[in-house]
């Protein structure tokens, strides 16, 4: 007899509806699977026909099949130990014959018939509500994951046998209480009033999330650059449902969801070690899995001790950084990921961090020069703000309740002039002052007429370059448009000027 | 000597610089200096002129990785030394030994270098702007034939013919342990005179200076404590003025609409801002911002936070005020958002 049931396989970041279909056949008793599969959606032969056997239901010795299709996609993977099991009861007549019509299933066995959660949930249940399906069934653990989509007939099971029971008798199994989605966004555990003193190095992570301009922090060990950037996300403008969503997937592909945790109800904070290799920062494996630039979508990628990354890995974000999204080719194809972040980066003066305090700085000058070279210029080129963070004082330290403004009332500002940004851009596929093209600086960027002459000025006596010019003006254009200001004034120019990042020849005392 | 041949065909140095001349000793060109000191080389490799031997020429040496305080000094040094006529010899070295030359050739002055490798060979490479100007309005000198490596060993033995060419030698910033002692030491048994530049105590980059101080070098409290010593007369200083006034007079003539007020010391420069962006000409024309933060400046390095810290002001207007002072020649950037007072 023959029986099939839905499943869904994941490759890159899509989710593909697959049948699992089963045929059972008298002959030789042999279990055989086809449907181009990797050796993990092979091994649930064993699982599925022990966890039976343990739950006091023995298989039929007969000549079983197992197809997978469409079959010309590789399925990887533990969640299909279920499907396979469902399909088997049915096609040997254990389960009525229509019991799994428009249902869709994912799970891990146990060899106890215990149902495991398994990665991909939630971009499984969105794809399944697409598609329209009648009933998904989920290990209970992935339970509140799957319910964060509205309109889904979602079911949660910790066994087999309740599987069993329900498609048998309807009986639906007992239910935790669920978190209701949308009452926990944008929640952070920080808050941007934690930091005392360090106002230059504050106002410019404002401009930086405000204009989405990507920013370098130099400074001593100590200074505070981690937890200035781990505060970043907070004063990034609210996380939306539908934001929440899309960045949940990813992190439900990546395995990164907990029950307690279901979604993703702030924005990300990436930080991703200095010996990270470029496969684990873009997305490895033959069919990649999200890398931590696709992590980092709608969030923060902070690289701390940027010098100390390899060069292979550095360079993997030149091509996000103006895309925002990432290109892999495998032999299994080409997958994209989005990776629409905001790059934080770090990093010490010298190799000592001490530079230039000579007291301190035991580096000798060749030292500084290749710690720099590091970094390659295409990369700071993409880079609009750098700013020093300098040591903090045991006075900053240690003062209390300054009137240091919170997340929410910088975020207010944020969201405010993300808003003046949409409405000067409409239509034209930019989103933020950042991504304006050189060609059309004229055009966004009216300057008063003092503040033009000054950056001329600026431009011919401190050593400015075309490329940093045109940062500058747009960093500018961010400014003004923090002060509400619809011209360029000298006053933004000065500060964006301040912001610049310095060309590697001057950046020595 | 074999190599000669060798030698000679290496002789062009890169395009646009004058060729290297061979300078023998005991020829009239022989520098007067070298005359009498023992363990002068048979030979020297020169690109450009060497120090005349009528005008009176000052080594300032220091640390290659030095402080803001130290880059400051050793410009100022040798800008106004330069500015008196006096020629500067150093070794084109990172840091002190190229900022001083570098002041000495904005002066207009003449400044030559000794170098630790072959004439023809640039070493550091980042001071190749450095190396073509020197080659232009001063000398590149060294002992070693075109074509040799700057090896390590090379630069102690060096270090004698900067103070062997030089009348005085100022020590600008030292570690207790410094190449620039070496040249001290040179400079002692050749009969110049040491001075060297105080510092505050504490600080590691000065303690070299300090230290030779307390030995009895003379202290570089001023330009003018070097000029006295090098017993350069005002007639010196008053032909340097009166020769910056003749420029001046020349840009007026040249350019009639020109505001004279502008012309300062190195007028064509002032005439190009005057046209791009009126800039102050006393602190009682500067902007509230500047006003407000001059005070706070000087020769220390301060970054915006520090002055945020002092001074109260926001950010932005700290912002705003460096730019303005920057641009208007009362503060420098030295590198990464850390400003000095310059006036």
């Amino acid at each position: 007899m023959f029986s099939r049931i839905l499943s869904a396989a994941i490759i890159g970041i899509e989710v593909i509806p697959v049948n699992v279909e089963a045929d059972v056949a008298d002959g030789l008793p042999t279990f055989s699977m086809v449907g181009c599969l990797t050796g993990q959606v092979r091994e649930a032969e064993d699982r599925v026909r022990t966890s039976l056997r343990n739950i006091g239901v023995a298989m039929p010795p007969k000549r079983i099949t197992i197809n997978m299709s469409p079959a010309d996609i590789l399925k990887t993977g533990s969640r299909f130990d279920l499907p396979v099991a469902l399909s088997v009861l049915t096609a040997s007549g254990f389960l009525p014959e229509h019991s799994l019509e428009g249902v869709m299933a994912v799970g891990e066995l146990s060899l106890s018939g215990e149902l495991s959660g398994v990665t991909g949930v939630l971009p499984i249940a969105v794809r399944a509500k697409e598609i329209g399906i009648k009933a998904l069934l989920v290990p209970a653990e992935n339970l509140a994951e799957a319910r964060t989509v509205a309109g889904l007939n979602v079911i949660g099971f910790s066994t087999l046998t309740d599987v069993i029971t329900f498609l048998k008798e309807g009986t639906l199994p007992e239910e935790p209480e669920l978190p209701v989605f949308g009452t926990e966004l944008n929640r952070y555990q920080y808050d941007f009033s934690d930091i005392h003193g360090q106002e230059a190095v504050k106002r410019a992570a404002v401009v930086a999330v405000s204009g989405f301009h990507n920013l370098l922090l130099i400074g001593p060990p100590g200074s505070g650059k981690t937890m200035l950037a781990r505060r970043i996300p907070t004063i990034m403008p609210p996380l939306t449902p539908e934001e929440s969503l899309e960045i949940s997937q990813i992190y439900s592909i990546a395995g990164l969801l907990t029950p307690e945790n279901p979604v993703m109800g702030t924005r990300p904070f990436r930080s991703p070690h200095h010996t990270m290799s470029p496969q684990a920062l873009a997305g490895g494996g033959a069919i990649p899995k999200p890398g931590e630039l696709t992590l980092a979508h709608r969030g923060i990628l902070f690289l701390d001790e940027m010098p100390e990354f390899s060069r292979n890995a550095l360079e993997i974000l030149r091509q996000p950084l103006e895309d925002r999204e990432i290109i892999i080719s495998r032999t299994a194809g080409t997958f994209r990921f989005p990776a629409n972040f905001l790059l934080l980066a770090a990093m010490n003066p010298c190799p000592c961090g001490y530079f230039p305090d000579m007291n301190r700085c035991v580096c000798q000058p060749g030292d500084i020069s290749r710690y720099m070279n590091k970094i390659s210029q295409p990369l700071l080129d993409r880079i609009d703000l750098c700013v020093e963070a300098p040591a903090v004082s045991y006075e900053e330290l240690t003062r209390r309740g300054g009137n240091e403004k919170s997340s929410a009332e910088i975020r207010e500002d944020v969201t405010r002039v993300q808003a003046i940004q949409q409405e000067r851009f409409r239509g034209t596929g930019i989103a933020f002052n950042s991504e304006i093209p050189a060609s059309r600086i004229d055009e966004y960027c009216p300057m008063e007429e003092r503040a033009s002459r000054l950056l001329e000025n600026a431009y011919r006596r401190m050593g400015l370059s075309a490329r940093g010019y045109h940062r500058i003006v747009k960093v500018a254009r961010t400014i003004a448009d923090l002060d509400g200001s619809r011209e360029i004034r000298s006053v933004h120019v000065s500060e964006a000027i301040c912001y610049r990042m310095i060309d590697k020849k001057y950046w020595r005392l | 000597m074999g190599g000669e041949h060798k030698e000679n065909k290496n002789l062009a140095p890169e395009a646009g610089l004058p060729p290297v001349r061979i300078i023998r000793k005991g020829t009239a060109e022989w520098p007067a200096r070298l005359k009498d000191l023992a363990g002068m080389p048979e030979e020297l490799y020169v690109i450009g002129e060497l120090p005349r031997d009528d005008v009176p020429s000052a080594a300032i040496v220091g640390s290659r990785l030095c402080s803001a305080y130290g880059h400051t000094q050793a410009d100022a040094f040798g800008r106004v030394l330069a500015e008196h006529g006096v020629q500067i010899v150093s070794g084109m070295a990172l840091g002190i030994d190229g900022y001083a030359q570098r002041g000495a050739l904005t002066a207009g002055g003449k400044s030559f270098a000794v170098l630790g490798s072959g004439v023809d060979i640039c070493y550091p490479r980042s001071n190749r702007k450095l190396y073509r100007d020197l080659a232009v309005q001063g000398g590149l000198i060294s002992e070693f034939p075109p074509g040799t490596q700057p090896y390590s060993y090379n630069f102690p033995q060096r270090n004698r013919l900067i103070s062997a060419l030089s009348d005085i030698v100022l020590v600008v910033e030292a570690r207790k342990k410094s190449g620039s002692l070496i040249t001290v030491d040179f400079a002692l048994d050749q009969g110049r005179t040491v001075f060297a530049l105080p510092g505050r105590v504490g600080d590691a980059l000065s303690d070299g200076c300090n230290y030779l101080i307390a030995q009895g070098a003379g202290i570089a409290w001023s330009p003018e404590a070097l000029l006295e010593e090098l017993a350069v007369k005002e007639t010196m200083a008053s032909y340097a003025r009166r020769a910056r006034a003749e420029h001046a007079k020349l840009l007026k003539d040249a350019l009639p609409g020109l505001d004279a007020s502008l012309t300062g010391k190195d007028g064509v420069l002032h005439y190009k801002q005057a046209e791009l962006f009126k800039l102050p000409d006393s602190e009682a024309d500067l902007s509230e911002n500047a006003k407000l933060l001059l005070p706070h400046l000087s020769a220390d390095p301060k970054g915006a936070e520090e002055l945020n810290a002092e001074t109260g002001l926001e950010p932005a207007r700290i912002m705003d005020g460096l730019i303005e002072l920057a641009l208007s020649g009362y503060a420098e950037e030295l590198g990464r958002g850390r400003f000095v007072r310059t006036k």
